[in-house]
């Protein structure tokens, strides 16, 4: 998977939580990750189809993911509720949506988003195709944005 | 004027219900539907003034959503705002083929939202 596929997901994630959540965070380096299924806890994930294919997984911490979704909402939640859990499928919607502007070479269309929480979960990742992590900081705690795409 | 809010997210539904609401736009007048055959069907019932319409949504979507209002005599000049995470150019090309009055591109809120918005609204 070749880099320039990975920047259009970090621009979309920057922009998403500090103008619209209100959150700084700082993207730190990509990296393959070896164990795709090495995830936090929650999970929002949002299948690729069109010219391409892949994924995109946003995973937080249970407690990453109920701050984030009460600051972006401006309603404190105290428990992974499903208003949470809906809160966590619309940012990463927003940051597969956002990251097609910058993947013009194809059409990419986006699924709907489905979440999985838990300690032990497996997601099924497109096959044969790596998977990359960002990982961000915030005040909140890490995250990350986990994109599989094939090159075309 | 009723104001037709249609995203499947009640996270969504609630921060565009805010923003509305800031602007003193009656509680009374806003209407929440969660995808759009749900919306089809107050549409039918209802006389309704501005729809907000997000793309991706289970059973009818954004798209064939604003097909389906266009085809229906009283909304064929309604504002149709869709404002959907949907940031390509050729998403735009097709709902305003389709017949959006406008496109505006998610992640948005408040005041920017309101601005964008307000040209649509009899207060």
């Amino acid at each position: 998977m070749q880099a320039k596929y990975i920047n259009p997901f970090v621009k979309a994630t920057v922009a998403l939580f500090q103008d619209f959540v209100g959150v700084d965070v700082t993207a730190g380096k990509p990296y393959l990750r070896k164990d795709p299924n090495d995830l936090e806890e929650v999970s929002g994930i949002i299948g690729l189809a069109g010219e391409t294919v892949g994924a995109v997984v946003l995973s937080f911490s249970r407690e990453s993911a109920i701050q984030v979704v009460s600051r972006m909402e401006r309603h404190t939640y105290q428990a992974l509720t499903n208003d949470v859990i809906d809160g966590v499928g619309e940012l990463v919607n927003i940051i597969a949506g956002n990251a097609k502007k910058d993947l013009n070479e194809f059409r990419i269309d986006i699924s709907l988003p489905g979440i999985v929480t838990g300690s032990s979960y497996q997601i099924h990742w497109p096959e044969g195709i790596p998977v990359i992590a960002i990982p961000f900081d915030s005040e909140y705690g890490h995250f990350s944005v986990n994109v599989s795409l094939r090159d075309m | 004027m009723k104001i037709l809010v249609i995203d499947d997210s009640g996270v969504m539904r609630r921060i565009h219900k805010n923003t509305l609401t800031e602007h003193k736009i009656k509680e009374n007048d806003i209407i929440e539907a969660v995808d759009g055959q749900e919306a089809l069907e107050i549409a039918t019932k209802e006389d309704i003034g501005l729809f907000l319409i997000d793309w991706n949504m289970p059973k009818v979507d954004g798209l064939k959503l604003v097909k389906a209002l266009r085809a229906i005599d009283k909304y064929a000049e309604t504002p149709l705002i869709m404002i959907t995470s949907e940031a390509a150019k050729y998403n735009v090309m097709e709902a305003v083929q389709a017949g959006v009055t406008n496109y505006i591109v998610k992640p948005i809120r408040g005041e920017t939202l309101w601005n964008k918005l307000s040209k649509y609204i009899d207060t």
